[in-house]
């Protein structure tokens, strides 16, 4: 398991950006679980929307990606490297509102040196609430 | 091999998102029909499941046409089926 320490080691984000909260398990280059805990007090939450409070989606996606990161946890804690979005294939099934807990779930399709095709899929309580697959491209410094 | 043909192109056509008749055996991926390094790598993936194969990462430098690509599709189904004997 990995707290949020060892999280900011491989993920470059920060406030208010970082997207994940614990990684609960990892097998480098093959499967990562991770958890993003969503709280009133995110930012958006003011304005997506007043007096309704949805997860924008977008974010959701973005949570999924920097989840995608943890398959290159190993190499990436020892050595720098840029992680840029490739492809995006997103279905969202269920709103996520403040309180909900995702636990993103990533499963690796096809990793290669600079590339990666990921097929993720997001939980709340056991629910399916967003599945998609993913595709990365790292340049190692 | 007509038919690994027809179910590649097919594959191809569905992950590029283009009309199969337009995938024609020596079209150019990247020049003619738009294939980027992420298609590339989705092509390679599909391949994989469709045929239960393995195909190593240097090969996504040949999936350039229908032709090629079918051709290392035929080279790994036939090297797993010698593995199976």
């Amino acid at each position: 398991m990995f707290d949020i320490e060892k999280i900011q080691k491989v993920l470059p984000h920060r406030f208010p950006f970082l997207l994940i909260d614990r990684v609960l398990e990892v097998e480098p280059g093959k499967r990562a679980v991770v958890l993003k805990n969503v709280s009133i007090n995110e930012g958006f939450f003011a304005g997506h929307f007043p007096g309704n409070p949805l997860m924008p989606e977008t974010l959701i996606m973005e949570a999924m990606a920097q989840a995608s990161i943890m398959l290159l946890a190993d190499e990436g804690e020892q050595k720098k490297f840029d992680v840029y979005l490739g492809s995006v294939k997103a279905d969202f099934l269920h709103p996520v509102r403040p309180g909900d807990q995702l636990k993103i779930t990533v499963e690796a399709i096809k990793i290669v040196s600079e590339q990666g095709l990921v097929s993720v899929t997001v939980e709340v309580e056991g629910k399916l609430v967003a599945r998609g697959q993913i595709g990365f491209v790292v340049k190692w410094m | 091999m007509q038919d690994l043909e027809n179910d590649i192109r097919n594959l191809i056509a569905e992950i590029i998102e283009k009309d199969p008749s337009e995938i024609t055996p020596d079209a150019k991926f990247v020049e003619e029909l738009g294939v980027d390094s992420m298609m590339a790598l989705e092509i390679l993936a599909g391949l994989e499941k469709k045929y239960r194969i393995a195909i190593p990462e240097e090969k996504l430098a040949s999936i350039t046409t229908l032709k090629e690509t079918v051709a290392i599709a035929k080279e790994f189904l036939e090297a797993a089926k010698t593995c199976n004997v």
